[in-house]
């Protein structure tokens, strides 16, 4: 009986090892294929499938810094997710903070009516936005990716007052009555204490708004104020047509290399705080 | 003595009130400035026959309505918007299953779930990228390999009957991982004890994933469910990046990518807030059937 029940478990762990393995393959092949033409010259990619490059040529990761503004792309993608996750996290923390530890007027309707905007299609924000910002000058700008964000964001203050509910109230009447300010509350004990929840929203925060396409695309056009994603759009419309695959496979890995090796780093912050939250709400 | 006390905790409960109103003035500054007077707008445009070269407008009632409701492109957009709830399916079968054995401590797991990451983290158009040249008709990987196996693939991108599918599969590639996070966090907190009794009563394994685990996972299912349809529903960039026209007879446009072209491409804002509003009550509607529904199946919901 138990023998039989040890065999029955090894052979679940090798089929879902397997399972595993192959849901594994599927997920990387595809960037590996992208890393393998990134390092061939353009005109050795029409062949059969040849995975290892022969000879590997690194002269596509120089190119694209003049074939377009990527340089510019980098710098202005990274003044936009600096500006929106520091701050951002700041906004969003304080509001997470009052939300689940304090008392305030209509507090509930003021958290109702954040969620419901969740529920809102971006599309009908997005058209009126366009018309206030042309008539505040700021489209063409990067004032409308980045103000916004500042204020902070909804999802990351639903999950972090989650996760803030589950810390004892007690720690905060002791430092009440130590005369501890609301403000030092906040600073010194609940943001240590959010720590890992922080790092997995941080990291949320800070894909998405590298990762956008749709905010540049709508409010900005000149190259000058390009956004890396758009950069590698228009590196994509007008390449593909001459083919050189390889130079904008170079430019992808350039601008998906910062949100993968952050991941990498804060990964294991993501299922221990998704699973103090729960998500029962 | 006492109405010290009583003052001190009255002027502790001010400062509470001042200083949770002001943490949360950021974020109400946002709901009001971003998204409650862009709505305002929006209602009062969908009105009218705005202009936005000629800086004109003039209110013309229900017109827009009639417009769109009447065009024949609105509704290939609608059947192709539905069109993109089929990865969601898909992606929870898949996520569930991932979850499953990650739970369950199969070797390497940890890295698994990196992998799994990858498209999640990736930006929309750099998987585009990437799929438009894995696809690609004559030199992509995808029929190179079929045709070492004999097969002809399709033209992927270009014919009007594969571009939806395409796209179909990269989203459900792409969501598999973070739908797996959310399941894996599900299935960490459903009491060992559950699975002990199950155990003593001699319950099989399956028996047991279907009593105690499928419906301890319901509550998560639906929560991916209603995001993941609110989402679908609301595909646009994908299509955009794939397709510059909305593919060979509109055959790949969504109801986002129809507004988006009225307002940005053909200037009928007007037009295209008619279709937004439309569009966000039409989505209200679903999530609220949703809700009503999910008492039937979502265990402990209310």
């Amino acid at each position: 009986m138990a023998r039989t029940n040890t065999t029955a478990r090894r052979t679940g762990t090798t089929v879902s090892f397997l399972l595993m393995l192959a849901g594994g393959v599927t997920m990387v092949l595809p960037f590996l294929w992208m890393l393998s033409t990134s390092l061939k010259q353009s005109n050795l990619v029409f062949g059969p499938p040849e995975w290892i490059p022969d000879p590997v040529d690194w002269a596509n990761y120089a190119e694209i810094w003049d074939a377009a503004p990527l340089a510019t792309g980098l710098v202005n993608s990274t003044i936009v997710t600096v500006l929106v996750v520091v701050v951002g996290t700041f906004s969003s923390t304080m509001a997470a903070f009052a939300f689940a530890k304090l008392d305030f007027p209509h507090k509930r309707i003021i958290f109702v009516a954040l969620l419901a905007t969740i529920m809102i299609p971006l599309v009908v924000l997005i058209l009126p936005q366009f018309l206030v910002y042309a008539q505040i000058g700021w489209l063409d700008t990067l004032l409308p990716l980045i103000v916004p964000g500042l204020l902070g964001n909804v999802t990351m203050i639903f999950f972090l007052r989650q996760y803030m509910l589950g810390i004892a109230t007690e720690l905060m009447e002791a430092a009440k009555i130590d005369g501890a300010g609301f403000f030092r509350i906040y600073w010194s004990i609940f943001l240590p204490l959010c720590k890992p929840a922080i790092a997995a929203n941080v990291i949320i925060v800070f894909m998405a708004t590298w990762n956008d396409y749709l905010g540049p695309l709508i409010f900005t056009s000149s190259p000058e104020n390009s956004t890396v994603q758009l950069v590698i759009a228009s590196l994509n419309s007008y390449y593909a047509e001459q083919t050189d695959f390889p130079l904008i496979m170079a430019a992808s890995i350039v601008a998906v290399l910062p949100v993968v090796v952050l991941f990498t780093i804060t990964q294991k912050y993501f299922v221990e705080s998704f699973a103090f939250t729960g998500i029962k709400g | 003595m006492t109405t010290m006390t009583t003052r001190r905790t009255q002027n502790m409960r001010r400062r509470e009130r001042f200083w949770g109103l002001l943490f949360v003035t950021p974020i109400g500054l946002q709901v009001v400035l971003f998204c409650i007077v862009p709505i305002g707008i929006a209602v009062v445009a969908g009105f009218t026959n705005w202009n936005v070269i000629k800086g004109t407008y003039d209110f013309i009632g229900l017109d827009n309505f009639f417009e769109f409701l009447t065009d024949k492109y609105f509704w290939i957009a609608a059947g192709n918007t539905v069109f993109m709830l089929i990865p969601i399916p898909f992606y929870l079968f898949f996520g569930i299953l991932f979850a499953i054995g990650s739970h369950r401590g199969t070797p390497g797991n940890r890295v698994f779930r990196i992998l799994f990451f990858l498209p999640y983290i990736s930006s929309v158009v750099a998987l585009v990228v990437m799929w438009k040249w894995l696809f690609n008709y004559q030199y992509g990987l995808v029929n190179q390999l079929l045709a070492g196996v004999g097969i002809q693939g399709p033209d992927w991108l270009g014919d009007p009957d594969w571009i939806k599918t395409t796209i179909v599969v990269m989203i459900v590639w792409k969501m598999i991982g973070i739908t797996s996070i959310y399941v894996l966090a599900a299935l960490k907190n459903i009491p060992e004890v559950y699975y002990e009794a199950a155990r003593l009563d001699g319950a099989s394994p399956i028996r047991m994933f279907f009593q105690i685990t499928l419906p301890m996972l319901s509550p998560a299912i639906f929560f991916l469910t209603i995001v993941g349809i609110i989402g679908s529903l609301q595909t646009f960039v994908e299509v955009q990046l794939f397709t510059s026209d909305g593919g060979r007879n509109y055959s790949a446009a969504t109801v986002t990518y129809y507004i988006w072209q009225k307002a940005f491409v053909s200037n009928e804002l007007g037009l295209a807030f008619a279709t937004a509003i439309f569009f966000a009550l039409v989505i209200l509607g679903i999530t609220l059937i949703q809700f009503r529904l999910s008492r039937r199946w979502v265990y402990g919901g209310e």
